[in-house]
């Protein structure tokens, strides 16, 4: 029992706090503060999703947000008024442009669809070591948003999706984040995990080891994009309105820098960079708006909101070059056997390593 | 030092009751590494393999495990030919490696190093803990499963690389320069535990370092490897007296 509870108490007391913070703005009717939960709820489950991936195998992927425009696309086919899709989406197969389809059935396919296409395009990538595969998946990135700009039949290209309810809440972003803590615990956990680890520390020596490091990869990475894909989905169901740009190169650099702040070697790491990210950025855009100090009106300059995040991840990885976390798991107890990976630290560190050539 | 515990052991993937390299030869753009080699790892011994730097050893190695694909020429495991393995087959059919840098999970656990080749290797993770926690007993880690393996003492690293090579025990070992860096005494403890392999495991070793001392102390047979061709190959007292080995290896004047 101890030890049961020692070992995944970690995922345990993220969705605690995580529900703490919704609890206490739905009891103290900080309506103000909802959407910004929400949208930081979601992106709990998009840098948890990215997390996954570079956390466990170290390799840097900078096109994971490339499946959360897949899955929110996904969602918005599925749920979309019929009018709307009738008249601007006539490439979409009839099924889905008479029919209005229920949020668990849009989620299904904002899971589905991206885990179909990472597995795809993983397997044909995820040979690559380091920076190369980095720069694929950057291009991956690129690859999405192009033909979701341009296929105007089926996405309406540059212009919006509209008419998608909006059934997400905080409870409900909040019960999605906290699917994916679970997920992406158990997956390190797991023998996958152990072993997708190995292959970070050293490829060379996890080949002799008889490690499949592509599979186990190819994996991490599917998951990932089933992680981040629903993340699209609970977003597209959020906003009620989607464009593609959303998913691109702001969004792709936020979420990093999230995972960055936070410290990549961990899953408390992932979640504490989302939070910690969120309010900086929430602090610097009330400067932004201006305050009164005495008779005055403070005021920050405009842009200081990217301007104090880019300074902030720059003091990150100058200090706590292992993120806010250092590679650490929140944790009440300790355990009589150390279960914690404690790896992860050096992960960032090592990403950009490639460790295909010399071997001795 | 005493002698090693025993570990229980697993039946390996094979049955081969030999290594084999057969007229092997690996070019690099046109330059061999290693020319025309050919020698046998019998299950029930250790096999030194000393040579100069650039001798060729870590090519032949890599070759052994499938990390270099050979030019010209055969390696066999038992019968079967190994032509197009992975690194992965080979652990799994049988044969096993360390690396002379070590190349050790050093983030991980120093159980958890250990568990990854038993997990690599299909077990599951409580049997896989277990023949961990076995096998680190037998090279005297026990007290220390739960260090992070890149926090541990030098010697220490190389113990951990040789566990992590025999989990689950293979049915042949390479050894890449375990004794590098090691005191006398360290080297005297290396060598009961290198030794003691093929008994223990059924599990032939070949061996690759440069002190003397500990190749010619536990090998059976010696092999010499000069300029990536076969020099000599004998007992090591036949090695010691050869003419050929210390007018090239040793430096000596013949």
């Amino acid at each position: 029992m101890h030890v049961f509870v020692a070992r995944h108490q970690t995922p345990v007391l993220l969705i605690v706090l995580l529900g703490a913070a919704v609890a206490i703005s739905e009891v103290g009717g900080l309506d103000a503060l909802q959407v910004t939960l929400v949208e930081m709820l979601i992106r709990v489950l998009v840098v948890v999703g990215l997390y996954v991936f570079i956390g466990n195998s170290g390799v840097i992927s900078f096109g994971q947000v490339g499946f959360m425009c897949i899955g929110a696309y996904a969602a918005g086919w599925a749920t979309a008024e019929p009018s709307f899709k009738q008249v601007m989406l006539q490439g979409l197969p009839e099924l889905l442009q008479e029919n209005q389809f229920s949020f668990p059935l849009a989620m299904a396919g904002a899971i589905l669809l991206p885990a179909i296409v990472a597995l795809l395009f993983g397997f044909a990538i995820l040979r690559l070591n380091g920076i190369a595969a980095s720069i694929a998946t950057f291009a991956f990135l690129i690859i999405v948003n192009s033909i979701y700009s341009n296929w105007d039949s089926v996405t309406a290209g540059v212009s919006s999706l509209i008419g998608i309810p909006t059934p997400v809440g905080p409870w409900v972003a909040l019960a999605f984040a906290a699917g994916g803590i679970l997920v992406a615990h158990l997956f390190q956990m797991s023998r996958y995990g152990l072993l997708l680890r190995a292959t970070r520390e050293d490829g060379v020596a996890a080949k002799a080891s008889g490690v499949h490091s592509v599979r186990m990869r190819l994996l991490a990475f599917v998951l990932s994009a089933a992680l981040v894909g629903a993340g699209g989905g609970l977003y597209a169901q959020f906003l009620g309105i989607l464009t593609v740009d959303t998913f691109y190169l702001s969004l792709s650099f936020i979420t990093i820098a999230m995972l960055v702040v936070g410290g990549m070697g961990s899953l408390t790491g992932a979640v504490a960079g989302v939070i910690a990210v969120t309010v900086i950025v929430q602090l610097l855009r009330f400067g932004e708006r201006g305050f009164p100090v005495g008779s005055a009106l403070f005021k920050l300059p405009v842009g200081s909101g990217e301007l104090g995040l880019g300074l902030l991840l720059a003091l990150i990885l100058i200090f706590r070059p292992n993120g806010l976390s250092g590679g650490k798991e929140l944790a009440l107890i300790r355990g009589p056997r150390e279960m914690m990976p404690e790896g992860g630290a050096v992960a960032g560190a090592r990403a950009l390593q490639d460790d295909s050539n010399a071997v001795a | 030092m005493t002698e090693p515990s025993a570990v229980p052991a697993d039946p390996t993937n094979t049955d081969a009751a030999e290594l084999t390299v057969d007229d092997l030869t690996v070019r690099f753009e046109g330059l061999a590494a290693i020319s025309g080699v050919s020698l046998t790892v019998e299950r029930h011994e250790v096999f030194g393999l000393i040579g100069p730097n650039g001798a060729g050893k870590t090519t032949l190695v890599n070759c052994l495990t499938g990390f270099q694909a050979p030019t010209g020429g055969r390696v066999l495991v038992g019968r079967e030919s190994t032509v197009g393995w992975s690194p992965m087959q080979f652990r799994e059919m049988g044969v096993a490696r360390t690396f002379q840098a070590g190349r050790l999970f050093k983030d991980m656990s120093v159980l958890e190093n250990v568990e990854v080749t038993a997990v690599g290797l299909g077990l599951g993770r409580r049997r896989a803990v277990e023949r961990g926690r076995a096998i680190l007993d037998w090279v005297g880690l026990a007290g220390k499963t739960s260090l992070r393996a890149g926090a541990l003492a030098y010697t220490d690293q190389r113990r951990l690389a040789i566990a992590r090579a025999m989990v689950l025990p293979p049915a042949f070992v390479l050894l890449d320069e375990p004794a590098a860096g090691m005191s006398d005494a360290e080297c005297e403890g290396l060598m009961v535990l290198v030794s003691s392999i093929p008994r223990t495991f059924v599990c032939g070793v070949l061996l690759i370092e440069h002190n003397m001392r500990v190749v010619m102390g536990v090998s059976h047979r010696v092999h010499v490897l000069d300029g990536g061709k076969t020099l000599a190959e004998g007992t090591p007292a036949e090695i010691q007296r050869d003419q050929a080995v210390l007018a090239a290896y040793l430096g000596v004047e013949g």
